[in-house]
Protein backbone atom coordinates (compact mmCIF):
# COMPACT_ATOMS: atom_id res chain seq x y z
CA UNK A 1 0.00 0.00 0.00
CA UNK A 2 1.45 3.60 -1.01
CA UNK A 3 1.40 5.24 2.14
CA UNK A 4 1.09 9.39 2.06
CA UNK A 5 4.61 9.63 3.09
CA UNK A 6 5.46 7.65 0.38
CA UNK A 7 4.12 10.76 -1.62
CA UNK A 8 3.87 13.70 0.40
CA UNK A 9 6.64 16.00 2.33
CA UNK A 10 4.72 18.55 4.80
CA UNK A 11 6.55 20.62 7.71
CA UNK A 12 5.35 23.67 9.33
CA UNK A 13 6.33 27.64 8.31
CA UNK A 14 5.17 30.52 10.44
CA UNK A 15 2.16 28.24 11.15
CA UNK A 16 1.31 27.43 7.71
CA UNK A 17 1.36 23.80 6.70
CA UNK A 18 3.93 23.11 3.64
CA UNK A 19 3.60 20.25 1.46
CA UNK A 20 5.82 19.23 -1.20
CA UNK A 21 5.07 16.20 -3.53
CA UNK A 22 8.12 14.12 -3.73
CA UNK A 23 6.88 12.23 -6.96
CA UNK A 24 7.71 13.48 -10.14
CA UNK A 25 3.76 12.86 -11.11
CA UNK A 26 1.09 10.88 -9.85
CA UNK A 27 -0.46 8.45 -11.78
CA UNK A 28 -1.59 5.19 -9.89
CA UNK A 29 -4.55 4.80 -8.09
CA UNK A 30 -2.80 3.64 -4.86
CA UNK A 31 -0.97 7.45 -5.65
CA UNK A 32 -4.04 9.14 -6.42
CA UNK A 33 -5.02 8.10 -3.25
CA UNK A 34 -1.92 8.78 -0.96
CA UNK A 35 -2.04 12.23 -1.74
CA UNK A 36 -5.60 12.63 -0.78
CA UNK A 37 -5.58 10.56 2.26
CA UNK A 38 -2.32 12.89 3.21
CA UNK A 39 -3.77 16.05 2.31
CA UNK A 40 -6.81 15.52 3.77
CA UNK A 41 -4.87 14.70 7.20
CA UNK A 42 -3.64 17.63 7.13
CA UNK A 43 -7.17 19.17 6.81
CA UNK A 44 -8.22 17.75 9.57
CA UNK A 45 -7.06 21.09 11.66
CA UNK A 46 -9.51 23.13 11.49
CA UNK A 47 -8.85 26.49 9.79
CA UNK A 48 -5.61 25.01 8.45
CA UNK A 49 -3.47 27.03 6.18
CA UNK A 50 -1.71 25.23 3.45
CA UNK A 51 0.44 25.49 1.09
CA UNK A 52 1.32 22.92 -1.27
CA UNK A 53 4.47 22.92 -3.91
CA UNK A 54 4.48 21.44 -6.99
CA UNK A 55 8.05 21.75 -7.90
CA UNK A 56 9.49 18.96 -9.77
CA UNK A 57 5.86 17.90 -10.98
CA UNK A 58 5.92 17.54 -14.58
CA UNK A 59 2.66 15.58 -14.72
CA UNK A 60 -0.71 14.94 -13.40
CA UNK A 61 -4.33 14.21 -14.39
CA UNK A 62 -8.03 15.20 -13.65
CA UNK A 63 -8.06 12.73 -10.32
CA UNK A 64 -5.55 14.66 -8.85
CA UNK A 65 -7.32 17.90 -9.87
CA UNK A 66 -10.30 16.23 -7.74
CA UNK A 67 -8.45 15.23 -4.80
CA UNK A 68 -7.74 18.99 -4.53
CA UNK A 69 -11.26 20.00 -5.44
CA UNK A 70 -12.21 17.79 -2.21
CA UNK A 71 -9.25 18.95 0.03
CA UNK A 72 -10.09 22.67 -0.66
CA UNK A 73 -13.85 22.03 -0.12
CA UNK A 74 -13.05 20.13 3.12
CA UNK A 75 -10.38 22.97 4.54
CA UNK A 76 -12.88 25.72 3.35
CA UNK A 77 -15.76 24.35 5.93
CA UNK A 78 -13.65 24.94 8.24
CA UNK A 79 -12.14 28.51 7.64
CA UNK A 80 -8.60 27.22 6.15
CA UNK A 81 -7.45 27.15 2.55
CA UNK A 82 -4.70 25.66 0.45
CA UNK A 83 -2.77 27.41 -2.02
CA UNK A 84 -1.19 26.33 -4.82
CA UNK A 85 3.01 27.14 -5.59
CA UNK A 86 5.76 26.17 -8.07
CA UNK A 87 3.55 24.39 -10.96
CA UNK A 88 5.23 23.64 -14.38
CA UNK A 89 3.23 25.93 -16.76
CA UNK A 90 1.92 22.78 -18.82
CA UNK A 91 0.04 21.93 -15.52
CA UNK A 92 -0.82 25.38 -14.94
CA UNK A 93 -2.56 25.35 -17.85
CA UNK A 94 -4.73 22.45 -17.25
CA UNK A 95 -5.75 24.27 -14.20
CA UNK A 96 -6.83 27.70 -16.35
CA UNK A 97 -8.61 25.39 -18.97
CA UNK A 98 -10.62 23.34 -15.99
CA UNK A 99 -11.20 27.16 -14.50
CA UNK A 100 -9.45 25.65 -11.51
CA UNK A 101 -7.18 28.81 -10.85
CA UNK A 102 -10.46 30.58 -9.90
CA UNK A 103 -10.64 27.59 -6.94
CA UNK A 104 -6.85 28.27 -5.84
CA UNK A 105 -4.55 30.90 -5.60
CA UNK A 106 -1.77 30.24 -7.45
CA UNK A 107 1.62 31.42 -6.76
CA UNK A 108 4.86 31.25 -8.71
CA UNK A 109 6.52 29.90 -5.52
CA UNK A 110 6.55 28.36 -2.19
CA UNK A 111 8.00 31.52 -0.50
CA UNK A 112 5.24 33.72 -2.52
CA UNK A 113 2.44 31.73 -0.99
CA UNK A 114 3.54 31.91 2.46
CA UNK A 115 4.29 35.34 2.43
CA UNK A 116 0.57 36.19 1.17
CA UNK A 117 -0.68 33.89 4.01
CA UNK A 118 0.97 35.87 6.41
CA UNK A 119 0.05 39.44 4.75
CA UNK A 120 -3.70 38.11 4.99
CA UNK A 121 -2.21 37.41 8.79
CA UNK A 122 -1.50 40.72 8.95
CA UNK A 123 -4.40 42.01 7.57
CA UNK B 1 -20.04 0.05 -34.29
CA UNK B 2 -16.58 2.09 -34.39
CA UNK B 3 -16.04 6.27 -33.84
CA UNK B 4 -13.44 6.09 -36.34
CA UNK B 5 -12.69 2.53 -38.11
CA UNK B 6 -8.82 2.25 -38.28
CA UNK B 7 -7.75 2.78 -42.62
CA UNK B 8 -4.55 1.31 -43.66
CA UNK B 9 -2.53 4.23 -44.89
CA UNK B 10 0.90 6.17 -44.39
CA UNK B 11 0.38 6.04 -40.62
CA UNK B 12 1.58 2.62 -40.67
CA UNK B 13 0.49 -0.27 -38.67
CA UNK B 14 -2.11 -0.24 -35.19
CA UNK B 15 -0.45 -1.15 -32.23
CA UNK B 16 -3.40 -3.15 -29.99
CA UNK B 17 -3.24 -3.84 -26.48
CA UNK B 18 -6.10 -5.53 -24.27
CA UNK B 19 -5.54 -4.47 -20.31
CA UNK B 20 -7.31 -5.38 -17.57
CA UNK B 21 -9.39 -3.20 -15.59
CA UNK B 22 -6.38 -1.87 -13.02
CA UNK B 23 -5.07 1.69 -13.06
CA UNK B 24 -1.59 0.00 -12.76
CA UNK B 25 -1.61 -1.76 -15.87
CA UNK B 26 -1.73 1.99 -17.76
CA UNK B 27 1.78 2.63 -17.17
CA UNK B 28 2.76 -0.04 -19.73
CA UNK B 29 1.27 1.67 -22.57
CA UNK B 30 2.12 5.26 -21.37
CA UNK B 31 5.88 4.15 -21.72
CA UNK B 32 5.41 2.91 -25.42
CA UNK B 33 3.77 5.39 -26.62
CA UNK B 34 6.22 8.25 -25.48
CA UNK B 35 9.28 6.16 -26.33
CA UNK B 36 7.78 6.46 -29.95
CA UNK B 37 6.76 9.85 -29.47
CA UNK B 38 10.84 10.97 -28.26
CA UNK B 39 12.07 8.35 -31.15
CA UNK B 40 10.39 10.95 -33.12
CA UNK B 41 11.29 13.91 -31.19
CA UNK B 42 8.25 15.33 -31.07
CA UNK B 43 8.39 17.49 -28.64
CA UNK B 44 7.61 18.31 -24.58
CA UNK B 45 3.87 19.49 -25.47
CA UNK B 46 3.13 17.18 -27.51
CA UNK B 47 4.41 14.67 -25.00
CA UNK B 48 2.88 16.04 -22.12
CA UNK B 49 -0.78 16.70 -24.25
CA UNK B 50 -1.01 13.08 -25.43
CA UNK B 51 0.34 11.84 -22.17
CA UNK B 52 -2.39 13.33 -20.45
CA UNK B 53 -5.43 12.59 -22.86
CA UNK B 54 -3.78 8.61 -23.24
CA UNK B 55 -4.14 8.16 -19.37
CA UNK B 56 -7.66 10.48 -18.98
CA UNK B 57 -9.42 8.29 -21.86
CA UNK B 58 -7.92 4.83 -20.01
CA UNK B 59 -9.11 5.80 -16.73
CA UNK B 60 -12.27 6.73 -18.36
CA UNK B 61 -12.51 3.71 -20.00
CA UNK B 62 -11.44 2.01 -16.43
CA UNK B 63 -13.20 3.46 -14.15
CA UNK B 64 -16.17 4.71 -15.56
CA UNK B 65 -16.48 2.90 -18.38
CA UNK B 66 -16.12 -0.74 -16.98
CA UNK B 67 -16.76 0.20 -13.43
CA UNK B 68 -13.69 -0.67 -11.89
CA UNK B 69 -14.43 -4.52 -12.46
CA UNK B 70 -12.00 -6.32 -13.40
CA UNK B 71 -13.48 -8.88 -15.04
CA UNK B 72 -13.72 -6.32 -17.98
CA UNK B 73 -11.02 -5.08 -20.20
CA UNK B 74 -10.01 -2.37 -21.98
CA UNK B 75 -8.40 -2.42 -25.74
CA UNK B 76 -6.24 0.66 -26.24
CA UNK B 77 -4.99 0.77 -30.37
CA UNK B 78 -2.50 3.58 -31.31
CA UNK B 79 -0.58 4.42 -34.31
CA UNK B 80 2.53 7.30 -34.39
CA UNK B 81 4.39 9.23 -37.68
CA UNK B 82 6.38 11.74 -37.79
CA UNK B 83 3.43 13.95 -37.91
CA UNK B 84 0.45 12.69 -36.50
CA UNK B 85 -0.70 10.69 -33.33
CA UNK B 86 -3.89 8.49 -33.29
CA UNK B 87 -5.32 6.66 -30.23
CA UNK B 88 -8.43 4.50 -29.72
CA UNK B 89 -9.81 3.40 -26.38
CA UNK B 90 -13.08 0.95 -26.41
CA UNK B 91 -14.31 -0.12 -23.03
CA UNK B 92 -16.89 -3.02 -22.09
CA UNK B 93 -19.26 -0.96 -20.65
CA UNK B 94 -22.42 0.14 -21.66
CA UNK B 95 -20.92 3.66 -22.89
CA UNK B 96 -23.07 7.01 -22.62
CA UNK B 97 -23.61 10.64 -23.77
CA UNK B 98 -21.19 12.79 -24.13
CA UNK B 99 -23.52 15.90 -24.29
CA UNK B 100 -24.60 14.51 -20.81
CA UNK B 101 -21.60 15.52 -19.15
CA UNK B 102 -21.93 18.24 -16.83
CA UNK B 103 -19.65 21.54 -17.68
CA UNK B 104 -16.76 21.12 -14.98
CA UNK B 105 -16.80 24.92 -15.71
CA UNK B 106 -19.91 26.24 -14.36
CA UNK B 107 -19.74 27.78 -11.54
CA UNK B 108 -21.86 25.25 -9.70
CA UNK B 109 -19.50 22.70 -10.98
CA UNK B 110 -16.36 23.93 -9.99
CA UNK B 111 -15.62 22.58 -6.65
CA UNK B 112 -16.72 18.94 -7.59
CA UNK B 113 -14.11 16.25 -7.43
CA UNK B 114 -15.13 14.60 -11.28
CA UNK B 115 -15.67 15.63 -14.91
CA UNK B 116 -12.89 16.94 -15.90
CA UNK B 117 -10.99 14.61 -17.66
CA UNK B 118 -13.29 14.27 -21.21
CA UNK B 119 -12.59 18.67 -21.00
CA UNK B 120 -8.71 17.94 -20.80
CA UNK B 121 -9.14 15.56 -23.84
CA UNK B 122 -10.64 18.18 -25.97
CA UNK B 123 -8.34 20.66 -25.35
CA UNK B 124 -4.88 18.91 -25.21
CA UNK B 125 -6.13 16.73 -28.57
CA UNK B 126 -7.07 18.02 -32.07
CA UNK B 127 -9.73 15.55 -32.08
CA UNK B 128 -11.99 13.82 -29.92
CA UNK B 129 -14.97 11.66 -30.79
CA UNK B 130 -16.56 9.26 -29.15
CA UNK B 131 -18.86 6.47 -30.98
CA UNK B 132 -22.61 6.74 -30.59
CA UNK B 133 -22.85 4.23 -27.59
CA UNK B 134 -20.27 5.88 -25.86
CA UNK B 135 -17.74 3.34 -25.20
CA UNK B 136 -15.24 3.80 -27.54
CA UNK B 137 -13.46 7.29 -27.96
CA UNK B 138 -10.79 7.84 -30.92
CA UNK B 139 -8.20 11.06 -30.55
CA UNK B 140 -5.84 12.33 -33.03
CA UNK B 141 -3.14 14.80 -32.10
CA UNK B 142 -1.35 16.67 -35.26
CA UNK B 143 2.44 17.66 -35.24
Amino acid sequence: MTEAGDILHISQRDGVTLVRLRAGAVRTEAEVEALGRGLLSVAEVPGQRVVLSFLGVKHLTSLVLGQLVQVQKHLAESGGEIRLADIAPQIHEAFTITHLDRLFKIYEREDEALAAFAEDAEA
Amino acid sequence: MTANPPKTDDLGAWTERVLPTSLTEIRGTERDVLMRLRELAYDDDHLFAVRLALEEALVNAMKHGNHSDPTRSVRVSYRISPDRVEIRVVDEGPGFDPSQVPDPTADENLDKPCGRGIMLMRCYMDKVEFSPRGNEVFMVKCR
